[in-house]
Formats: C-alpha cells, structure tokens, sequence
C-alpha cells in the first residue's frame, strides 16, 4: 500500500472520528462507508479493521466511564451473552456473505441511525422496581450533583434487542452502541450516562468476537489497520474536546444529513448504482 | 399474592460500594494495557518506517508472530500490538469473572463464564487458521 494511500486512511478515519464522537456513535459508523466508497477499500477488510478499531476506542473510552461508575458491570455481562453470539453469527455470516448484501444492510442502519437522531433519550427518573436479578445501580451524575438510581426493567426483550445488535456488530464491524444506548435507555429505562458507559464496556467484548472471526478469515490487515487505530485515537481526542465547546445538538441536523447521504449511497452502490466522486 | 419490594437506595449503595475494587482492577487493566500496547504499536511503526518495510496486508496466523518479532521484524511488532488490544477485553471479562466469584456472586461468575465461552468459540477459530 502507497503512502499517499495510508495518509489518506489516517485523515478520513480521523474525520469519522471527529463526527462519530460528537454524535455518541463512535467511528466504526462513519468509517467502513467512506473507506469503501471513496477510498476503495474491500468492506470485508473495511469491517475488519473497524472492529479492532472499535475494540481499541472501548479499551480507552471504557477507561473513562469506569472511573466515573457509569458502566454496570451485571447489566453488560448479562446482556452480553447475546450480544457476543449475535456478533459472532453476523460476522460468520459477514465475512463470508455477498458485499452487496453487506452495503444494503449498512446502508438501511445508517438510515435508521439518521432517523433516530431525532428520537430524544429519555432523561427521567424512573421509580425504583424490585430487582430480582440484581442489575439495579447508581451513581452521581457531576452535571447536576444528584446521584441517580435505577433499575433496568424488560430483560428478556433487552436480551432479544441484545442478539440483534450483536449481529449486526459482527456482520458490519460496528460497535452496536448505535443500537445498545437507545434499548437500554428506552426499552430498559437504563439512565442515559449508565447506558453509554454499559454499552462503551460492551462494544469492546463484541467487536472482539466480531474481529477474531475476520482474523480467522485473513480479514485483518495491518495496512489499514494502522492508519484507522491512529486517525481514529486522535480524531477522538479532538471530537471529545470540540463536543465540549460546541453544541452537538444544533449540528445534529447537518451529521443526520451525512449519515442519510451515506446510507442512502450504500443502499444505492447495492443496487449496483454509484454516485459521483466514489470508488468501485 | 406477595408483591416483590421495590429496592431501597441504601440496596443500591452498599451493591455499588462491594464493586468498587472490581471498577478499578478493570479500569488498571484497560490503561496499563492501552500503553503497552500503543508503546508496541508505536515501535512497530517506527521501526518500519525506518527501514521501509511495509506493515504487512495481513495478520500472521498466532504461532507465527512470536517467532517474527523475536527476529526484529517491524511487521511482527505491529501484529502483536493488533492482537493484545484484542485480547484486552478478553482479559477484562476474566477479570470481571474472577471479582464476581470472589464477591460470593455466582450468578454474575457464572454468566460472565458463559460470556467467555462464547469468546473462546470465536478465539478458537482464529487459532485454528
């Protein structure tokens, strides 16, 4: 691979790291469509290296929220059990399956990211339940000094939401936050910060399952590997700092437009229909 | 019929108080394993930028990186540092596992366990390449 070609892997993933992290998404959303459409990269090595990418942002984001006891340790095991075998069957299913088959799947949850941007988290307290399988938890909340309680409630369709966010983290080589944070939040009345720091600890342990089968599979190459971990590591770093003095929610409208461009170009590139400016 | 107590807050509390030290042996082993493995990272691809030698297009299978990053080689280096951020998860689980079985909590051991056998399918597979 040139060098030219490896700079430009390093810029666009820090890009994606830049959009991924003011949005809450992390950049596997971002990455795997603007390697294959306008840099040309196979999808299955696209996902494969988006998987380790995602692992290695969970290893450092997951750093954060343990400190701050966001994560609940009980819920994201439990849930991960359906989450790890879903990823494990998606990437199965992935590593092997036709990429037009691939682009229009990552193509329709991009859209669905896009319109659920416009979903609002919910943010209320809820009353405290029993807890019998003992996942409730608590924790203080720095930005309005409270500490918050909660129980998760609906495991069992947590769970089935679970095996469906694994699979698509195994066959796409996203983390399945994208999918996780809303569930938990709204399907499980899980608090906001909770459900991100449970799902930040979550990612990790997918995208694990999902890249040891893309390694099994020769998936895994360095060359875009390297560039994608260090763009990603330092568009992080920058996006956390702009998501502080920028308002990410007046710019949701102008991220919800990318990602239906992007989604939309997947569906379209499918159907075996490229729009200008992208590669084969 | 008996309706199941909703949880008090003190519950909760003394719940949260009982993970503190599993938080931070997880939170260590993500930041201590985060540098190594940037700092192995890093002196793969300086050394291969050094010496041109270009990572390679794909990751060794397992028994072959030991033997090329004890011969020096850049690409060697870089594929080890790729496999021990994946396995940092791996070893998180552990860990977690571990600290759930020594709070007396066999419910969460035990599923923590079930995670890690499903980890072991997909990480046997890779071994078998």
């Amino acid at each position: 691979m040139d060098l030219l070609l490896t700079v430009e892997l390093g810029v666009v993933a820090a890009g994606a790291a830049i959009l991924g992290s003011m949005l809450g998404l992390g950049g596997g959303v971002f990455l795997v469509p603007i390697f294959t459409l306008f840099l040309g990269i196979d999808p299955k090595l696209a996902i494969g290296a988006s998987a380790v990418v995602v692992v290695v942002n969970s290893v450092v984001g997951s750093s954060v929220h343990l400190r701050s006891r966001f994560t609940n340790l009980r819920l994201a095991m439990l849930l991960q059990v359906t989450t790890a075998l879903g990823a494990i069957l998606g990437a199965l299913f992935g590593v092997g399956a036709d990429p037009s088959i691939v682009y229009l799947v990552f193509g329709l949850v991009l859209v669905y990211a896009a319109v659920s941007m416009g979903i609002p988290r919910s943010n209320k307290l809820v009353a405290l339940a029993a807890d019998p399988m003992r996942l409730g938890g608590i924790y203080h909340d720095p930005a309005t000094g409270d500490e918050v309680p909660y129980v998760p409630v609906r495991i069992a369709p947590g769970l089935g939401v679970s095996l469906g966010a694994g699979v698509l983290s195994g066959m796409l080589g996203v983390g399945g936050g994208v999918v996780m944070v809303p569930a938990m939040n709204l399907l499980m009345r899980v608090p906001v910060k909770a459900a991100v720091g449970t799902s930040a600890f979550m990612v990790g342990v997918t995208s694990v399952a999902t890249a040891f089968v893309f390694y099994a599979n020769g998936k895994l190459a360095p060359d875009i590997i390297v560039p994608a971990v260090v763009g990603v590591f330092l568009g992080g770093q920058v996006g956390s700092r702009l998501t502080r003095r920028i308002r990410a929610q007046r710019l949701s409208l102008l991220f919800g437009v990318i990602l239906l461009y992007l989604g939309l170009s997947l569906v379209l590139r499918a159907l075996g229909i490229e729009l200008p400016g992208q590669q084969k | 019929m008996n309706v199941p107590e909703p949880i008090s807050t003190d519950v909760l509390h003394g719940r949260h108080s009982a993970l503190e030290p599993l938080y931070d042996q997880v939170r260590a082993l993500f930041t201590w394993g985060w540098r190594v493995g940037a700092l192995v990272l890093v002196v793969g691809v300086v050394l291969a930028l050094a010496r041109g030698e270009p990572p390679g297009a794909s990751i060794d299978p397992v028994g072959e990186i030991l033997p090329t990053v004890l011969s020096g080689s850049a690409a060697g280096l870089i594929d080890l540092a790729i496999l021990w951020f994946m396995i940092l998860p791996v070893l998180a689980t552990i860990v977690v596992a571990v600290g759930f079985a020594r709070l007396g909590d066999r419910r969460y051991a035990l599923i923590s366990l079930l995670v890690l056998i499903v980890l072991g399918f997909s990480i046997t597979l890779a071994l078998a390449r």
